[in-house]
């Protein structure tokens, strides 16, 4: 048969194929951060063998659509996760006892007793905000 | 020590060593642009050792600083400052969790840290070498200290070492609550009757000199400052984060009532009691404004002292190192069974 018919032989069913099933590669999860000191962002999946693929792939593909500075692969069966359904992290009892928003208003009532608004203003602005 | 666990090979200051010049200037660059460095990049040997001992210092201690505090949690006067601190005394030991995890990075076992803390080849902060006799000087060592930490360690946050530095920010994040209901807890006493104002007053006595001394000795007799400030491994030096202190914190206790007095001190860290059985101290005549530097004046602290109790005849040095060493020996079992080494298998969870 003439390489052009063969280019046509439809195949109907996998035992026709004249492969064995190959398996695929192993995902890696990509994470990129743009700028140094800065927190990595998850951007993506590459499939590869290693390590070392997976981070060739990841350059290729996550590394040219924005300048980044450093890349991180992780095999995903390396990362343990959270559960969406039935497993909850925060906790459901107000917890603002150990927060700045459990307190401030009532110390601020406070202070006022103390000091006037301006003084207090002055010493409040040396104060950290929280950004949870 | 058993066979296959890893000591680090001690990591000691060398000024001798001629690092590469091209290198050098390339790190200097960096760190002159406010740039940071990160665990993997090239860093001089001493830059190394400089920021692993400021750090295993700092997480020390964060670690000690929750001794005298815990062990207020069953007498805290009420569910909600039970509840606080419980949660502020978990977060000092997470933070100095976080902290030990930096160093293990620059190359110190998180064992060996700890063992070195219990033997005392380690230190501490000095500030957690006083008594905290009473619940207000709970409420002041919130206050006082964990604002001063603040303030240290947001000029830490501008420093240089990656991993420090964003460690330094998810810290002072979690010590802004702290130093909110220290504020609470003393604006609560100073609001309340004769004893609490009194109580207040007895603490802040006692705890006013230990946190002028918490941001070290003079820039003069500070030998780190030089190499450190120019590495960015520290950006304030000693004597202006005082200053900064003063400004805040003087104004703001006169504003409440409380009298800041120089005090004498007995070998307990208590104010010393003269023979007429009044307390020896007197007011503090250079707390005052001064217009034309824009700054409040005070008196220096103890300097003598400060050195007598860093090198470990301070009132509860001993105590503290002893029950750091006791709970670290109740925790041995637990670490066995966790790592699997008491044949066990190790912990699913
Ligand atoms: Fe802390
Ligand atoms: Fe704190």
């Amino acid at each position: 048969m003439g390489l052009s018919k063969i280019r046509q032989i439809e195949a109907h069913d996998d035992s026709e194929l004249s492969f064995p099933p190959e398996g695929d590669a192993k995902p890696y999860e990509v994470f990129i951060q743009l700028n140094r000191g800065q927190p990595h962002v998850h951007s993506g999946t590459v499939d590869a063998v290693d390590g070392k693929m997976a981070l060739s792939y990841a350059k290729k593909h996550f590394g040219r659509d924005q300048e980044c500075v450093h890349m991180w692969v992780v095999p995903r069966e390396a990362m343990i996760s959270t559960n969406y359904d039935g497993e909850i992290i925060w906790p459901l009892t107000d917890q603002g006892y150990r927060l700045v928003r459990g307190y401030a208003i009532d110390v601020r009532r406070k202070w006022e007793r103390f000091r006037d608004q301006e003084e207090l203003d002055r010493y409040q602005d040396d104060d950290i905000k929280e950004m949870f | 020590m058993s066979a296959g666990v890893t000591t680090a090979v001690e990591l000691k200051m060398d000024w001798e060593i001629q690092e590469d010049p091209q290198r050098t200037a390339d790190f200097q660059a960096r760190i002159d642009a406010k740039g940071l460095i990160e665990v993997d990049d090239w860093m001089p040997h001493n830059y190394r050792v400089g920021m692993l001992r400021m750090c295993e210092h700092h997480a020390n201690s964060e670690i000690v600083g929750a001794l005298p505090e815990g062990e207020w949690i069953t007498r805290a006067p009420s569910l909600l400052r039970k509840l606080a601190l419980i949660a502020k005394v978990q977060d000092e030991v997470g933070h100095g969790q976080m902290l030990y995890h930096v160093c293990q990075d620059l190359g110190k076992p998180r064992d060996q840290m700890l063992r070195d803390l219990c033997t005392g080849k380690t230190k501490y902060h000095n500030v957690f070498n006083y008594p905290a006799p009473t619940w207000a000087d709970v409420a002041m060592i919130q206050w006082l200290v964990d604002g001063a930490a603040i303030l240290n360690q947001k000029s830490l946050a501008e420093g240089s070492y990656g991993p420090y530095v964003r460690t330094m920010k998810r810290i002072n994040m979690e010590e802004a609550f702290h130093f909110k209901s220290g504020e609470d807890m003393v604006l609560t006493l100073m609001s309340g009757t004769p004893r609490q104002k009194k109580m207040a007053q007895e603490a802040f006595d006692r705890w006013w000199a230990p946190c002028l001394m918490f941001f070290g000795p003079p820039d003069s007799d500070s030998t780190k400052t030089g190499p450190f400030m120019t590495w960015r491994i520290k950006t304030k030096t000693n004597d202006t984060l005082r200053q900064t202190y003063v400004d805040r914190f003087a104004p703001a206790a006169k504003a409440l009532g409380l009298i800041i007095h120089v005090a004498h001190k007995d070998k307990d860290g208590m104010v010393a009691i003269k023979p007429d059985g009044n307390p020896d101290m007197v007011v503090d005549e250079q707390i005052q404004f001064d217009e034309e530097s824009g700054h409040w004046g005070f008196t220096q602290p103890d300097w003598d002292e400060f050195f007598r109790v860093i090198k470990g005849n301070g009132p509860c040095n001993k105590q503290r190192v002893a029950l750091r060493r006791f709970s670290h020996e109740q925790g041995h079992w637990v670490r066995q069974a966790v790592m699997g080494s008491a044949g066990l298998p190790p912990s699913a969870n």
